[in-house]
């Protein structure tokens, strides 16, 4: 009997167990032992938790109206990062920063990855003029500067339902920025999958599948999707990345909400009081630098987890 | 190539920009403060609100009159009027801030791709090696990095802190009667630290890119055959590796361009570069929409003739895609 023609089935369910425990263990060794993954793991568990809990590390967010610094004083004095034009603490700032800019990337990549997945399965599963029209249309969102669709996006929702309506309590600038960024990058998750997809239907399987006479929305979720979810997980965190680096420039070009500093918005401010040419460094270079390490950390953890589960990467990077 | 080829590229092309211009057009009427809203006035007797909806062509259905008309302006120049520069064309507000742009954009791509390409090429060729980790990983760092984060410590550094380049702007008030090799002069001070800012924005990407590239061309046959016949390492390299891996470059740069223009947007924001990422930022505050709406159409089209381009000299490259 080749591995092929096995039927998953036949397997008993402690067999089963003990394989996917030790495929588990298998997994979390190989990811381990690189370097890039590692490095990127431990970044992540450090902003997670202060994502998490940023009132432990430097209490309440401070606002215009509890700041109790100058303006602009540099790092010392109480003030480890220094202040910015409003007195407010940057490094108070920066820890919630990592809140707002992970939740909103958090979420802009449930939408990316829940669109594309859909997208890609259905395509490369139903195949034909479906395929097709679908593939035309991520190709016409592929093409798309997706920056610049999203810098008139958003403001024409945002005048559209105003900025301070509100939605299951998250403030509109919020939604409409995470939807933006899922409307306009699923593109790449969905032809990722298809490919994958279509391999998948070839197997035997999903051939016995039918056979049996289980439909193809039924084939679809049970039969598909968990050969599929492997490079959903890895495409998920590369989107991470992707995300947060698309909240960062919007938020830089002025679209983010100030009631919710996330670290583009920092910036944000740190360049409209002038920052960069009155030397602030310290105003600017926390929130730089935590950007380009969470960007870094997801992109090093994605590519670590696409080289070992996406059969197609292989031993590329 | 075959004629095919071309013919279905050329089509794929036109139904792209199509569907661009009819999301502009959608867009262009959700979008608040539609010449209805104005109209909408107590005082007006329905004689003249249907006069004026008649006048503007409003009383035709949206689908297909009203966007045949917009297709029929744009297609002839004509993206509307400036709110915000009053009543100034859109066409002549894009065209005072393209050139800014494409000097940036346009010196900044030549030398990311000579740079990119030469990193990439020799870390993936030396795979594992120290050109390899150190490249390889400051390449990461930069792809991670958006354009502003890179030009915000430049000035401090260089700008406010050194004080060898002006902190903004492209020339200094008062230069145009100057001799020309001054104002040049003036102009390149200007430009270093914007196009340093773009150029390592962009090498990144290009350097991780051609790595793989040369690793995937690395393993074939030719390769093997070309070091069997005792070929010099560099030479196979150069002349058997590096001309196959720069192939499918073609197509990622071309692709990477609509992100090139966006990420110039936010470094001209920094340095106060007058080109359209500026413009953006006016424009956005203003909220003046028709502005918004030329930028999009222009990088939109502009992008997608990058990738015509690019499929056409792919063509002709690789002779196993003319089908």
């Amino acid at each position: 009997m080749t591995p092929t023609t096995a039927p998953p089935a036949a397997v008993t369910p402690a067999r089963r167990g003990s394989r996917a425990g030790g495929r588990a263990r298998d997994f979390a060794g190989r990811f381990l032992s690189r370097n890039d993954g590692r490095l990127g793991l431990l970044i992540l568990v450090v902003f997670g938790l202060l994502a998490a809990f940023p009132d432990v590390f430097v209490g309440k967010l401070e606002t215009a109206t509890t700041a109790t610094g100058q303006s602009l004083q540099p790092p010392g004095g109480g003030y480890l990062f220094g202040t910015d034009e409003l007195g407010r603490d940057v490094l108070n700032m920066t820890v919630h920063g990592a809140r707002i800019s992970m939740t909103i990337g958090l979420m802009a990549t449930l939408i990316t990855v829940l669109l594309g997945a859909v997208v890609g399965i259905v395509a490369g599963y139903v195949g034909g003029k479906t395929d097709t029209v679908l593939m035309r249309i991520s190709d016409f969102f592929l093409v798309l500067p997706t920056i610049v669709l999203a810098i008139i996006l958003a403001p024409v929702i945002l005048d559209i339902v105003g900025a301070d309506a509100e939605l299951f309590g998250i403030r509109a600038t919020m939604i409409v920025i995470v939807v933006v960024i899922g409307l306009t990058s699923w593109a790449t998750t969905a032809r990722v999958i298809r490919s994958q997809v279509l391999s998948i239907k070839m197997r035997m399987f999903v051939d016995r599948a039918r056979v049996v006479g289980s439909g193809p929305g039924r084939i679809m979720r049970r039969h598909v999707l968990p050969n599929v979810i492997n490079l959903i997980v890895a495409q998920a965190v590369l989107t991470f990345a992707v995300a947060v680096f698309t909240e960062t420039t919007l938020a830089f070009i002025g679209l983010g909400d100030p009631f919710a500093p996330s670290w583009g918005e920092i910036l944000n401010s740190a360049q409209g009081a002038g920052a960069p040419g009155l030397g602030a460094w310290w105003y600017i270079a926390p929130p730089a630098i935590c950007v380009v390490l969470v960007v870094l950390a997801f992109t090093l953890v994605g590519n670590a987890l696409d080289d070992i589960l996406n059969p197609r990467s292989g031993a590329r990077r | 190539m075959s004629a095919h080829y071309l013919a279905r590229k050329l089509a794929q092309a036109f139904v792209t920009i199509v569907a661009i211009l009819i999301l502009n057009f959608l867009m262009f009427r959700m979008m608040p403060g539609s010449p209805d809203r104005v109209i909408k006035n107590p005082n007006l007797t329905p004689e003249v609100i249907a006069a004026t909806r008649a006048r503007w062509g409003l009383d035709k259905p949206l689908l297909p009159d009203q966007l045949i008309a917009y297709v029929k302006a744009t297609v002839s120049g004509d993206l509307g009027y400036s709110i915000f520069y009053r009543g100034q064309p859109v066409t002549e507000v894009l065209g005072a801030s393209i050139g800014p742009t494409i000097l940036l954009v346009g010196l900044a791509e030549v030398l990311a791709i000579v740079g990119g390409l030469a990193i990439g090429a020799y870390a993936g060729w030396r795979r594992g090696g120290k050109t390899d980790s150190i490249g390889t990983g400051a390449s990461l760092i930069l792809y991670s990095m958006p354009y502003f984060v890179i030009g915000m410590p430049l000035i401090i550094v260089f700008a406010a802190g050194l004080g060898w380049f002006p902190t903004s702007g492209m020339t200094t008030p008062g230069m145009s009667d100057q001799p020309l090799l001054t104002q040049a002069w003036d102009l390149g001070s200007h430009l270093v630290l914007p196009l340093i800012a773009v150029t390592l924005g962009l090498l990144g990407g290009y350097s991780i890119l051609m790595r793989s590239s040369i690793i995937d061309t690395r393993a074939e046959d030719y390769i093997t055959t070309a070091r069997a016949k005792g070929l010099k390492d560099g030479y196979v390299l150069r002349h058997h590796a590096f001309p196959n891996a720069l192939l499918p470059m073609v197509t990622l740069i071309a692709i990477n361009l609509g992100y090139v223009i966006a990420g110039a947007i936010t470094a001209e924001i920094v340095f106060n570069w007058p080109g359209l990422g500026t413009l953006t930022i006016h424009a956005l505050n203003a909220r003046d929409y028709p502005v918004l709406q030329g930028i999009f159409l222009l990088v939109a089209v502009s992008v997608v003739i990058a990738n015509l381009i690019a499929d056409i000299v792919y063509g002709f490259l690789d002779p196993r895609v003319r089908t």
